[in-house]
C-alpha cells in the first residue's frame, strides 16, 4: 500500500543522491538514474501488481472550503493551493518529515553539488528531461522563468511575491537549466519554486495574462496547464473541480485514480462524517471538529483521523508598549512608552505558569494540538528545550513569583503594586476555540489575582488590515492577544525575523509589521543579522534556538499550543502521508486503494 | 286560517356548544334558539321581530337546514326536511332560499353578478348556456336592474343594487318560500321602502312566501301579515299584525311596541314607553323559568320557576306567559 | 394597469439605483479586508500590492461609477452578445464585475451556480406550496379536528426548528445510519438516463424536503387563517343556501378567494428562492446561491457581495410589483389607475 509512494520517493532521490553534481555530465547520469530507476521500478511493481494509471476508478476529496481559483500567484489560501497542487507542481517539495525532495528535477541544488553558488547569491536548478506539460509539449526552463516574471510583475497583485524576496533574476541559461540570482547573499535560497504555493506555471498558457490582465484569464487560472498527476476538467468556483488522469505524467503508472472529485463548502464537522461516517468521500482536509465529536466519529471504522504537525504555535502575544487609549496617537506604540507591567518579567512568567496548557489541548484541539513553550517547535533541529518547565502548571510558584515581586493582592484579589492593577484586556478573534481557551485562562490568571476582560473580534477584522479599523492585531490595543502563526517551508530564518525592532507596527509604518509584541532588543537584532549570512545548517539551527529561547524568556509571548493539521481519510484509500509543511495532497500520484 | 302550511316548524333548538381551556372541553352551550314552534301558510309573509342576539337569524338559518337543529322538525311542504342531508337536502333547496343581511358580503367577490345568479341554475338545472344567459338577464331585469350588469362584479354597484342581485339570485331557482335575514337592515333609508316594495311585487308575481326577519317594528308591520315576537332564543307571542300591533298581550310585545314612534303625532303625544330594567341575560346561561322574568315588569315567582308554555289564544294568536289569561 | 405597471418600473429606477449606492456604501464602510482571510505568511507590502491590484487603490465614487458601469452596461452587453452570438464594440477589453476571491466575473459565478439553486431551493418552493395548500385547507375546513391539531403542531414544529437541525437528523438517519441517501449534493452530476435520474432524485431529497417542511409550515399557517377568513363569509352560506355541493362551495369559493392573499405571499417569497438557502446549501453542500453569497462575505469578496444583494434587491423589488399586479388581476376589486 504506501509501499507504492515509498518506492517512487527512493527512485528519485537515489538517482539524485548518486548522481552528484555537474551538468556536462547530464547524459551519462541520467543514464545511470534510468537504470537505477527500472531497476527500483521493478522491485516496487513486483509489490503491487495492479499499478496502472486510472485503474483505481475516482478518488472524492472534500475540503470544506472550496477552492476559488486554482492559480496560487493569484490566491493564498490554502485551499487553493492544494487544490491547484494537483496539476502544477513546484521544482521541489517537502515531504511529511520537511525534507526537501525534487520534484520536476533529479537533485536538489546545495552548495556542495555546486547548485548553489559559493556567495550564497544564486541558486542553479537543472530540470528533469523529459517532463511534458498535460498538453503535451516539453517543460522547459523558459517556463520556469517566465513564472518568475509573472509573479515579480509589480501589477499583477501577486499572493505568493514574499517567496520571491530578494530576486534579482530568473533567467533560463539553456533549455534544461534556469539560474535564480538574489541582489544578497541567500544562505536559503529554496524561496522561489519549492513548496505547492510556488509551483511553475506555462508560459504558452499565461504568457497574455501578466500584471493586470492577470485576473482576467479566467479560463488559465481555473485550469492551468501543469505537469502533476491530474488535469483539470471541470472546474465550478468554490463548489467543486473535477481532474482526470494527466495522460502526459512522468511516471507512466500513476496516478492510480483515473479521476478525483475535489468538493468544497460545507462545515468541518460535515466534511468529517462525510468520510468518517457514511463514506461517501475518501479524504477530508483541515478537520477542526471538537476532539470528542471526531472520536466519536472515527469509532464508526469506515476512516482514519491523521494529523501532522508544522510550525503553527497559538501563543498569546505580550503587548510590551501601552495600550492605554489616553495616550491618543502614541497608543501602544514604543513612543507611548512601556507597558505598565507586562515589562515585568516576574508577571509574564507567572501568567505563563498559571496556565494549564493540557487542559486547553483536551479542550479545543484533541489529535490537532499539543502543549508547548517555544514560538519556533519544529522542524525538530530548531526546536529548543530550555524553557519545558511551562508545561506544567503550578499556581503556586506563579503565586509566589508575584508576591516575591511585590504584587500585593487588594481588597477584591486583583493584585497591585505602586497603584498599577494587574488588570488585563485579551483579545483574540471569534471562534469558539479562542473562546473557550480564554475563558479557561481567564480562570486560571484570576487564581493568581489577575483580573481579564476577555474581547473577541470577527476574524475578517482582527486580521484584516484596515488602517481606520482600532481592532485589528497589529494596532494591539490591547495588553495580551492571541492568535496563531506560523510560516511557510521550513526555514525559520524570515519568521524569527519578525521580532525585531524594524519590524515594530507603528503609525509610521501604517501599522505593518509583524512584531506583534513591540519587543525590541538589539542582541536579537544581531542574531537576526547574524543567521542571514551563515549557511550551515547546524549554526542555523543553533542560532534559531538562541532567538527563540531569548524571546520566551524575556516574557514576549507565551506559546500555548503546537497546532497540527488534522485530516482523515477512508480506510479503503492507501498512501496518504500526512503533510504539514507542504501541500497535504503533495503525494496524492502515490495514493491508491487499499485492498 | 283554512290555508294550507307550507312550512311547519315544531319544537326547534339550535345550541352551540361552547369550549374552553387547552383542550378545548366542552363546558356548555349557547340556546340561540329554544323550542321554537309555528306554521308559515303560502303566499304569506311572517314577520320575525326580536332584539339583536335573540337568535331570529339562527332560527331562519336552521329552518333552511344552513345549521343542523339540535332539536324539533322542519316541515317544508309537508315533507320533514330534519334530517336530510347531502344530495337530497340539496335538491330540496330549490324550493327555499334566503335573502341575506349584508348583500356586499354575501356576493362571492370575485364572481361577475352573471355568474353569481346562473350558479344555482348550473349546479341544479340543465338548461344550456344560452337559456341560463336569457334567465340570468330576465332576473336581472324583473329584480329592477339593466341585464347588461350581467358581466360586472358585485363591489361596482350601490348596497341597494347589491341587495337586488341578490334577490334576483334567490329568484332564480324559481323557490316556494324565502327567508328574509334583515334584508334592509344594511341599506340607506331611502333605499329601503324600494327593496321591500320590491319583494312584495315579487312576493305576488310569484305567490311566494315569506319569512321576514327584521329587528324593525315598523318595516315589519308594512310588509308582514302576520308577526313573531322572540326573546332569548324563545318565541314570546304570534298574533296577526293587526292584532299584535293594536293589542299586545305578552309584556315584553308591549314594551318593545312601546319604542315604535307613531306616525300620528296626536298618538304620539301619547306614547307610552316602558323601559325595560336590566339587560338581556347570556343565552349561555338562561334565567330558570321564564327568559323574561328578570326584566319583566310584572312578573310573579311562577315566572321565576316554571317556564311558561306556548299557549294557543283567540284570533290565531300565540303567547307564552304566565300572566296572559 | 399597463401604465400602472410601467409607473412602477419606471419608479423603480432611483429606488434602486439609491439601494444600489446604499449596499455599495455599507459594505465600503464594513471593515473587512479582502486580504484578511490569507495566511499570515503573506507579508504585509505583498497584501498592499493585492489590494491595489484588486482596484482598491481608487477612491470610493470611482469605484462605484464604475461598479455601475460594469453592471448596467457591459454585463448586459456581454449577455447580449453572448445570446445571440454578436460583438457589440471593443468587447474584449470591456471590464466586467469580477469577484475578488476568483479573479472571474461574477455573473458567470451565478449563472453557475443558477441551476443547483432554482433546483433544489425552487422545488422545495414548489413541493412546499403543493404540501401546505391542502393541509391549509383540510385544517381550516376541520377546524380544531385531529387533523387540525396535529397540522398545527407539525407546522409549529417545521417553523421553529431550524433547519441546521433538521438537516442534521435527516443526515444522520438517512445518510450516516441507513445509508440510503448521499449527504453531499453532487454539482457536476448531469441526468442523462433513469438511473442517473434517480440519482439526483435521491440527492434531492433530503434538501429539498428540509427546506419544503419549512416552507410549508409557514404557508400552511397562512392558507388555513385564509380559509378561515373566508369560510366564515356570508357568500359561503350564500354559496351553500344556493345548493351547491360541498366540494364546489369550498374549492370554487372559498379556496379561490382565500388563495388570493396566498398567492400574494408566495409571489413575495420567489425572490428568496434567488437568494438561495445559506444554511441548507451549506449542509447538503448544495452550493448553490446562497453558499456563494457567504463565501463571498466571509472572504470579503465585495464585488461578489455587492452584485449578489443587489440582484437579490431587484428580485425584491420586481416580485413586489408582480405580487401587486397579480393581486389586481385575481381579485376584481383591486383596479391599479
Amino acid at each position: 500500500m504506501v509501499k507504492g509512494g515509498i518506492c517512487d520517493g527512493t527512485c528519485v532521490l537515489n538517482a539524485g543522491g548518486f548522481a552528484g553534481a555537474g551538468n556536462s555530465f547530464s547524459q551519462e547520469h541520467n543514464m545511470k538514474k534510468a537504470l537505477l530507476c527500472s531497476a527500483v521500478a521493478a522491485g516496487c511493481f513486483a509489490g503491487s501488481a495492479l499499478a496502472e494509471r486510472g485503474s483505481d476508478g475516482q478518488l472524492n476529496i472534500i475540503y470544506w472550503q472550496a477552492a476559488s481559483i486554482l492559480n496560487p500567484y493569484l490566491s493564498g489560501g490554502t485551499k487553493d493551493i492544494e487544490a491547484s497542487s494537483l496539476v502544477i507542481e513546484p521544482l521541489a517539495r517537502y515531504d511529511e518529515t520537511g525534507m526537501m525532495v525534487p520534484v520536476l528535477v533529479d537533485e536538489i541544488p546545495t552548495v556542495d553539488n555546486g547548485g548553489v553558488s559559493e556567495d550564497l547569491k544564486s541558486i542553479t536548478w537543472t530540470l528533469s528531461e523529459g517532463v511534458k506539460w498535460s498538453d503535451g509539449s516539453a517543460l522547459t526552463a523558459a517556463d520556469v522563468a517566465f513564472t518568475a516574471a509573472y509573479c515579480l510583475d509589480p501589477e499583477g497583485g501577486c499572493q505568493q511575491a514574499s517567496n520571491f524576496t530578494d530576486v534579482e533574476s530568473v533567467e533560463a541559461v539553456d533549455d534544461l537549466t534556469v539560474k535564480v540570482s538574489f541582489s544578497v547573499a541567500k544562505p536559503f535560497p529554496y524561496g522561489p519554486f519549492v513548496g505547492s504555493q510556488v509551483p511553475v506555471i506555462q508560459k504558452a498558457q499565461f504568457e497574455n495574462c501578466m500584471g493586470a490582465k492577470a485576473p482576467e484569464c479566467t479560463e488559465a487560472n481555473f485550469g492551468p496547464i501543469g505537469t502533476g498527476p491530474f488535469v483539470v476538467s471541470e472546474f465550478k468556483a468554490n463548489d467543486v473541480v473535477t481532474y482526470e488522469a494527466n495522460s502526459n505524467y512522468r511516471d507512466e503508472a500513476k496516478p492510480a485514480f483515473g479521476s478525483v472529485v475535489f468538493k468544497g463548502g460545507g462545515d468541518a464537522a460535515s466534511a468529517a462524517r462525510s468520510v468518517l461516517e457514511t463514506g461517501e468521500f475518501d479524504y477530508a482536509w483541515n478537520l477542526q471538529v471538537e476532539p470528542e465529536i471526531l472520536s466519536k466519529m472515527a469509532s464508526a471504522g469506515k476512516g482514519t483521523v491523521v494529523s501532522a504537525f508544522g510550525t503553527s504555535v497559538e501563543r498569546l502575544m505580550v503587548n510590551k508598549t501601552n495600550p492605554d487609549p489616553a495616550l491618543g496617537d502614541k497608543r501602544a506604540t514604543v513612543e507611548g512608552g512601556a507597558h505598565p507591567f507586562l515589562t515585568d518579567l516576574s508577571v509574564v512568567n507567572a501568567l505563563s505558569k498559571a496556565i494549564d496548557r493540557q487542559i486547553l489541548v483536551d479542550v479545543g484541539y484533541g489529535d490537532a494540538g499539543q502543549p508547548t513553550c517555544n514560538v519556533l517547535p519544529a522542524p525538530a533541529i530548531y526546536a529548543s528545550t530550555a524553557n519545558d518547565e511551562c508545561l506544567a502548571q503550578d499556581i503556586a510558584a506563579a503565586n509566589k513569583l508575584l508576591d516575591d515581586a511585590g504584587w500585593v493582592r487588594g481588597g477584591d484579589g486583583v493584585r497591585e503594586k505602586d497603584g498599577v492593577r494587574l488588570s488585563i484586556l485579551y483579545q483574540t478573534s471569534t471562534n469558539s476555540v479562542r473562546q473557550a481557551t480564554q475563558a479557561l485562562v481567564k480562570q486560571w490568571w484570576a487564581e493568581i489575582g489577575v483580573e481579564t476582560e476577555l474581547r473577541n473580534i470577527d476574524a475578517s477584522v482582527f486580521f484584516g488590515g484596515d488602517q481606520s479599523s482600532p481592532d485589528t492585531f497589529q494596532k494591539f490595543f490591547a495588553d495580551i492577544e492571541m492568535y496563531t502563526n506560523n510560516f511557510d517551508g521550513t526555514d525559520p530564518e524570515n519568521y524569527m525575523a519578525n521580532w525585531s525592532c524594524g519590524e515594530i507596527p507603528s503609525p509610521a509604518n501604517q501599522w505593518l509589521g509583524d512584531n506583534m509584541p513591540r519587543y525590541c532588543n538589539a542582541d536579537y537584532d544581531a542574531l537576526v543579522a547574524k543567521m542571514a549570512v551563515t549557511a550551515k545548517l547546524e549554526e542555523r539551527a543553533e542560532l534559531a534556538k538562541q532567538m527563540n529561547d531569548m524571546l520566551m524568556q524575556e516574557g514576549a509571548m507565551i506559546p500555548l499550543i503546537h497546532r497540527g493539521g488534522v485530516s482523515a481519510h477512508a480506510n479503503t484509500l492507501a498512501g496518504v502521508r500526512m503533510n504539514e509543511w507542504d501541500s497535504e495532497l503533495w503525494n496524492a500520484a502515490d495514493w491508491k486503494r487499499a485492498e | 286560517m283554512g290555508k294550507e302550511a307550507i312550512l311547519r316548524v315544531d319544537g326547534l333548538s339550535m345550541y352551540f356548544p361552547v369550549y374552553r381551556g387547552v383542550l378545548r372541553k366542552k363546558v356548555g352551550e349557547i340556546k340561540a334558539v329554544d323550542d321554537v314552534s309555528f306554521d308559515i301558510t303560502r303566499g304569506e309573509t311572517l314577520g320575525l321581530v326580536g332584539e339583536s342576539g335573540c337568535g331570529k337569524s339562527t332560527t331562519g338559518r336552521a329552518i333552511l337546514k344552513l345549521y343542523d337543529p339540535t332539536a324539533g322538525r322542519i316541515e317544508l311542504q309537508g315533507r320533514d326536511i330534519t334530517e336530510l342531508e347531502g344530495d337530497e337536502l340539496r335538491r330540496i333547496r330549490t324550493d327555499m332560499q334566503m335573502i341575506f343581511q349584508d348583500p356586499q358580503a354575501c356576493l362571492n367577490p370575485r364572481m361577475t353578478v352573471g355568474s353569481i345568479i346562473a350558479e344555482p341554475l348550473d349546479e341544479h338545472t340543465r338548461l344550456k348556456r344560452r337559456q341560463k344567459r336569457e334567465r340570468v338577464r330576465e332576473l336581472l331585469d324583473a329584480v329592477g336592474m339593466n341585464p347588461d350588469f350581467e358581466n360586472r362584479y358585485p363591489h361596482e354597484f350601490s348596497g341597494g343594487q347589491r341587495q337586488r342581485i341578490g334577490i334576483a339570485r334567490a329568484l332564480a331557482l324559481e323557490p316556494k318560500f324565502i327567508v328574509c335575514d334583515e334584508p334592509i337592515a344594511a341599506l340607506d333609508v331611502s333605499i329601503q321602502a324600494q327593496v321591500v316594495n320590491l319583494l312584495e311585487d315579487l312576493q305576488k308575481q310569484h305567490n311566494l312566501t315569506y319569512l321576514f326577519i327584521s329587528h324593525d317594528l315598523s318595516m315589519v308591520r308594512h310588509i308582514a301579515d302576520r308577526i313573531a315576537v322572540m326573546y332569548l332564543g324563545r318565541l314570546v307571542e304570534l298574533a296577526p299584525r293587526q292584532q299584535l300591533y293594536s293589542m299586545p298581550r305578552h309584556p315584553y310585545t308591549k314594551a318593545l311596541l312601546s319604542a315604535v314612534p307613531e306616525p300620528d303625532p296626536a298618538r304620539e303625544a301619547l306614547r307610552e314607553r316602558i323601559i325595560l330594567k336590566g339587560d338581556v341575560p347570556s343565552p349561555a346561561n338562561p334565567p330558570s323559568g321564564c327568559n323574561f322574568s328578570t326584566r319583566c315588569p310584572i312578573a310573579e315567582d311562577k315566572c321565576r320557576r316554571e317556564a311558561p308554555a306556548w299557549r294557543k289564544m283567540d284570533g290565531g294568536r300565540f303567547v307564552a306567559c304566565h300572566m296572559v289569561q | 394597469m399597463f401604465n400602472y405597471t410601467i409607473r412602477r418600473l419606471l419608479f423603480a429606477i432611483p429606488t434602486l439605483l439609491v439601494i444600489s449606492f446604499l449596499i455599495f456604501a455599507i459594505l465600503d464602510l464594513a471593515p473587512s479586508d479582502p486580504t484578511g482571510n490569507l495566511p499570515l505568511t503573506i507579508p504585509p507590502e505583498v497584501r498592499e500590492k493585492i489590494r491595489l491590484s484588486l482596484g482598491l487603490g481608487e477612491p470610493f465614487p470611482i469605484r462605484y461609477l464604475k461598479w455601475l458601469q460594469q453592471f448596467f452596461i457591459n454585463e448586459p452587453l456581454n449577455m447580449i452578445e453572448q445570446w445571440f452570438g454578436i460583438t457589440i464594440g471593443d468587447s474584449e477589453n470591456r471590464l466586467r464585475v469580477q469577484s475578488w476571491a476568483t479573479r472571474s466575473p461574477v455573473v458567470d459565478l451565478i449563472v453557475e451556480r443558477m441551476p443547483q439553486t432554482l433546483w433544489v431551493v425552487g422545488m422545495s418552493y414548489v413541493v412546499g406550496i403543493l404540501i401546505a395548500i391542502p393541509i391549509g385547507v383540510i385544517s381550516a375546513y376541520r377546524q380544531y379536528s385531529v387533523f387540525d391539531q396535529v397540522g398545527t403542531f407539525v407546522s409549529m414544529v417545521g417553523f421553529s426548528v431550524p433547519t441546521f437541525f433538521t438537516g442534521l437528523v435527516l443526515i444522520v438517519v438517512f445518510s450516516s445510519t441507513l445509508g440510503w441517501l448521499p449527504s453531499i449534493y453532487d454539482t457536476t452530476h448531469k441526468v442523462t438516463d433513469l438511473s442517473s435520474f434517480w440519482f439526483q432524485v435521491k440527492q434531492m431529497i433530503m434538501p429539498v424536503m428540509v427546506l419544503a417542511l419549512f416552507n410549508a409550515s409557514q404557508l400552511s399557517r397562512f392558507m388555513r387563517a385564509s380559509m378561515l377568513d373566508n369560510l366564515s363569509q356570508d357568500y359561503v352560506r350564500t354559496a351553500r343556501a344556493k345548493g351547491l355541493k360541498e366540494r364546489a362551495v369550498l374549492l370554487i369559493h372559498v379556496l379561490r378567494n382565500s388563495l388570493i392573499p396566498v398567492v400574494t405571499v408566495i409571489a413575495l417569497g420567489i425572490p428568496q428562492i434567488f437568494g438561495g438557502a445559506i444554511i441548507t446549501e451549506q449542509i447538503f453542500r448544495v452550493n448553490g446561491l446562497g453558499q456563494l453569497l457567504i463565501i463571498g462575505i466571509q472572504g470579503a469578496d465585495i464585488p461578489l457581495v455587492q452584485t449578489l444583494t443587489f440582484i437579490f434587491a431587484v428580485l425584491i423589488v420586481l416580485f413586489n410589483l408582480l405580487a401587486d399586479i397579480v393581486y389586481g388581476i385575481l381579485d376584481p376589486r383591486i383596479r391599479y389607475e
